[in-house]
């Protein structure tokens, strides 16, 4: 029997000039999984997300989404079929409450009951008793975790995340980490993960791919990258 | 806010209103009452943009003025009744604004200020020249009606009368602000206002939400004008200059614009600044203008900020943060 694939991006190429930002990249995304992007600054793991979520025109290649292929679609047609993603700079609406946008977020994409699907987000989060409070008001950890609601609503199958952990206490990227394996297994989505905090990606990780000057040059669980001489050499260091 | 709250609320207003027509004995202190609550109106739809857009007008006064050459051109030329006139001016205040908005709302931040400003001195500068009709500097009367919807001219006229239509009025369009605002169009245009590229990658269309608070904007600016016109039976390229819109807009940072109340406690607190400085009244706007200092030092969210602040303050304790409604 052959493995569902929630993503697949084959042979990705995004070129600038003669600039190679990603050279044929291939990922895959099983049903509930977490795959760990990692990789020094530069290797493309940005550009990597802006080509899944439709930010950026593909030079070569295709992404199939739950099978269908979604290359052709823009940013907000891929949202709405379930390709979410959160940005590596916190991206929230600072002057407006907290559940006020995320009920707005939730109706844009469609759900029948923003309301109630706004409220479940909010709960998973731990972010239901500041409901009312406005965004700007929040500690920084509270609003990343608004950042993930505003990309969480309406249930995605795959959700992108741009280095989530930037700037948190190593408490608050271990809270947020706990919330993120919760809800892959609870609520079936996949992730994709884009962090520099290496014990995070290999915590909470099913699987990690590395990332080195726009191509791919270790990808598997995290024991066997881990072990990876190429891996070794090129990112880890002596460190590992 | 929930609709019963709202209307709560405006029953309460109107009530307020009331009991100041009926303790004022003063007719001309009366007639300051009414030209105040009429800046109020005005302010209102300054603050409006501001709030929903956050974008500074420096040419509202256009829709200010614009009312009342409207009402008189209208009314001169015979065009229609001067009820069915009322709704056209607005109507054509609504939709020309709207069509500016489409243009002018994608400059972003002092550049729009500035497309503000140039289009409102085009139309004081085509008022002032435009000798035929309008009378030009000297400015144009307008010739009301012996009656307006059934109501005697000599009624209509009294100050408590005027003062009376001009609060009511002020009640209603700010209880229609606090609805349209609180439901999903007015959470539309607060994301775009915070966050334009996220709002679009949730699938938000940004430019026409923006333009129809313009428009708003402009309509709810053009009552005040309407109003204005009704109770000076005037109407001057003065309307028109930026000035007036620069006051209002002093009215709204003083009073607030986070609240909706807060254009409305700025214009009362200017007005009422302005007469009880009396004979000083000539350095009022040096006064005014130390005033605005002042607030945006200690209180930059204005007089309804810090009382918000305050009445917090009172309740929980000293230094918490909290939410505005």
């Amino acid at each position: 029997m052959t493995t569902h694939y929630v993503l697949q991006a084959e042979d990705v190429a995004i070129h600038y000039g003669g600039v190679k930002a990603l050279d044929g990249v291939a990922l895959t995304l099983e049903k509930g999984q977490i795959r760990g992007l990692i990789g020094p600054n530069g290797a493309g793991k940005s550009t990597v997300i802006d080509a899944i979520t439709g930010r950026r025109r593909l030079t070569r290649g295709r992404v199939l989404l739950d099978g269908e292929d979604v290359t052709a679609l823009g940013a907000v047609e891929r949202r709405q079929r379930g390709l979410s993603r959160s940005f590596q700079r916190t991206s929230i609406f600072a002057g407006m409450a907290v559940r006020r946008q995320v009920e707005l977020a939730s109706h844009r994409m469609g759900v029948a009951d923003s309301g109630a699907d706004a409220d479940a987000v909010l709960e998973e989060l731990d972010l239901a008793r500041l409901s009312h409070m406005v965004a700007e008001d929040l500690g920084y950890g509270e609003q990343r975790r608004l950042d993930l609601a505003l990309a969480l609503v309406g249930r995605p199958k795959l959700l992108m995340l741009d280095e989530p952990m930037a700037g948190l206490s190593v408490k608050e990227s271990h809270d947020l980490a706990r919330h993120l394996k919760a809800l892959t297994s609870r609520w079936e989505v996949s992730v994709l993960l884009v962090e520099h905090d290496m014990d995070v990606v290999f915590g909470i990780s099913d699987a990690v791919t590395v990332f080195e000057l726009g191509r791919v040059i270790a990808s598997g669980d995290p024991a066997s990258v881990r072990a990876d001489a190429r891996v070794r050499e090129a990112y880890l260091g002596s460190a590992a | 806010m929930s609709l019963s709250r709202i209307g709560s609320l405006a029953l309460l207003a109107l009530l307020g209103g009331a009991l100041v027509m009926g303790l004022t004995t003063s007719a001309s202190l009366l007639g300051m009452f009414t030209q105040a609550v009429i800046y109020a109106i005005f302010a209102l739809g300054v603050g409006v943009l501001l709030r929903q857009n956050g974008l500074v007008s420096f040419g509202h006064a256009l829709f200010f003025g614009a009312a009342g050459y409207g009402m008189g051109v209208a009314l001169t030329l015979q065009w229609m009744p001067a009820e069915l006139a009322l709704l056209a001016v607005l109507a054509a205040i609504g939709a020309g604004a709207f069509l500016i908005g489409l243009v002018i709302v994608r400059v972003p931040g002092i550049a729009f200020g500035m497309l503000t400003l140039a289009i409102g001195q085009m139309a004081y500068l085509l008022a002032s020249r435009a000798r035929g009709l309008t009378g030009g500097a000297d400015g144009m009367g307008i010739p009301w009606p012996d009656t307006l919807f059934g109501v005697p001219q000599a009624t209509l006229l009294q100050p408590a009368t005027l003062f009376m239509l001009a609060w009511a009025l002020m009640v209603a369009v700010t209880c229609a602000l606090l609805w349209l605002l609180g439901t999903r169009f007015g959470a539309v245009t607060e994301a775009i206002r915070d966050n334009e590229e996220r709002a679009r990658f949730i699938g938000i269309q940004t430019t026409v939400p923006r333009a129809l608070v313009y428009a708003l904007s402009a309509v709810v600016t053009g009552i005040a004008g309407l109003l204005s016109a009704l109770n000076t039976g005037f109407v001057s390229p003065e309307s028109l200059h930026w000035s007036a819109s620069a006051i209002t807009l002093l009215m709204v940072v003083v009073g607030g614009f986070k609240r909706a109340t807060g254009p409305i406690v700025g214009a009362i607190v200017y007005f009422l600044f302005k007469d009880l400085l009396g004979e000083w009244a000539t350095h009022s706007m040096a006064l005014f203008g130390a005033a605005l200092i002042a607030v945006i030092v200690f209180s930059p969210d204005g007089i309804t900020g810090a009382l918000a602040k305050l009445r917090q303050r009172l309740r929980h304790g000293p230094l918490k943060k909290g939410s505005h409604p």
